[in-house]
């Protein structure tokens, strides 16, 4: 075993490197808040972000938010997209896809495009769906025009 | 012209013959110039200053990151081009720069690919690399819109061009988040007690920011490119394109 040929050890710029191959798909740096960390006030970021901690105030961004498990937001939270596995105490409002994992608890209003909710996930409060106000709209509008037509046709039969 | 700042370290002996292969170096490639010697006490913008008055263009900086923060701390707003040739250990700057160490450094200056670099302002001196507070009871406000604080201690590291290292966990695993350009990145770490005593590092939270204020209740030690001070309100901003650096090829920014 004296003569055994020593296995080369790892340089530092070495490990870097394996470090950096690690996190290559991840490079683009995010707002992360950690755990046990809190956030008060207005919370914007342009990038995605990740809340891990607690959040009180408001929190905005164009791109996506992933609240995690034991995450805690007491806030109105307006996001491109959205995953919710944590806690909120405000209004969601998602212009893409919010989806609400089975450990979601949400206490407010929700509105987002689309939405995917996982067997448990508990919300209280109304749910809106932007998609679906045009076809109501249109609804509407079919059922007052659809009288009035009926009444122009009562009108040229009596003329005739 | 060029201009050669040498640090105080580089008269002890054992630096002397790369010091040595380097001047020569320098004349080979015709590039070798006026040589001045840095003190610890010494402030280098003034003496920078003079030799622009005297037709000098590019500033030369020879040492290890110390010395890099040491003189760019101050003389980031001076009118020149800055290059650097790392000796000794130490270097991790030159590294993020793309400048190899010793002799090979002396190509990498008289290619002069210049990039103009984003530098951070603390107070009222510049950083380039790296700021960093020691565990502390901090907490910091970012763009005047929201304060982060800890139940305990923190770590604080404002990243400019060198990358953050964290050991993620007890296996000895390395996470490395390379920082973005035209922003300057927060890292914050709190510490939380573990059992009887002693404290341990939770995951770090990201928040890249253009300007942040940094407050204590006590004075907490703020370490500006390898520089310690102590502070009781730290305000950092990014300064857009300050410096004219010249870099090597396999820079990491």
């Amino acid at each position: 075993m004296i003569f055994q040929k020593a296995s080369p050890r790892p340089t530092q710029e070495q490990m870097l490197e394996h470090a950096h191959d690690q996190l290559s798909g991840t490079d683009e740096v995010e707002t992360v808040v950690g755990p046990s960390v809190n956030v008060e006030g207005d919370f914007a970021s342009e990038g995605n972000i990740v809340v891990k901690g607690t959040v009180a105030g408001s929190v905005r961004t164009s791109k996506h938010l992933s609240v995690e498990q034991g995450a805690k937001i007491m806030a109105n939270v307006k996001a491109g997209g959205a995953q919710i596995a944590g806690e909120v105490k405000g209004n969601i409002k998602v212009k893409d896809s919010l989806e609400l994992t089975s450990t979601a608890r949400i206490m407010g209003d929700v509105e987002a495009k689309i939405l995917v909710v996982e067997a448990g996930a508990l919300i209280c409060g109304k749910v809106m769906m932007p998609g679906l106000e045009g076809t109501e709209a249109k609804l509407n509008r079919q059922t007052r025009s659809a009288p009035a037509k009926k009444v122009e046709e009562q009108f040229q039969a009596m003329q005739s | 012209m060029y201009v050669y700042i040498y640090d105080n370290f580089l008269r002890e002996k054992k630096y002397a013959s790369v010091v040595k292969a380097m001047e020569v170096s320098l004349t080979d490639y015709g590039i070798a110039g006026k040589i001045l010697r840095l003190n610890n006490y010494t402030d280098a913008k003034p003496i920078i200053d003079d030799e622009i008055k005297r037709g000098a263009k590019t500033i030369v900086m020879v040492g290890n990151d110390q010395t890099f923060g040491h003189i760019l701390s101050r003389a980031a707003t001076c009118e020149c081009s800055f290059g650097f040739l790392p000796v000794g250990s130490n270097n991790t700057i030159a590294e993020v720069l793309g400048i190899p160490s010793g002799v090979a450094a002396c190509e990498v200056l008289s290619r002069r690919r210049i990039e103009r670099m984003d530098v951070g302002w603390m107070n009222n001196r510049y950083f380039v690399a790296q700021l960093h507070i020691p565990p502390a009871k901090v907490e910091v406000i970012y763009d005047e819109k929201f304060k982060v604080t800890a139940n305990d201690k923190m770590e604080v590291v404002v990243c400019n061009l060198q990358p953050f290292y964290w050991k993620k966990n007890n296996h000895g695993e390395t996470q490395v988040v390379h920082p973005q350009d035209g922003k300057l990145e927060a890292f914050l770490r709190p510490l939380t007690k573990k059992r009887w005593w002693g404290y341990t590092y939770e995951d770090p939270s990201i928040f890249p920011f253009e300007e942040m204020e940094i407050r204590g209740a006590e004075p907490f030690t703020v370490e500006a490119d390898g520089k310690a001070t102590k502070e009781i309100k730290v305000k950092i901003k990014l300064a857009h394109s300050k410096v004219e650096m010249i870099i090597g090829k396999n820079r990491k920014f």
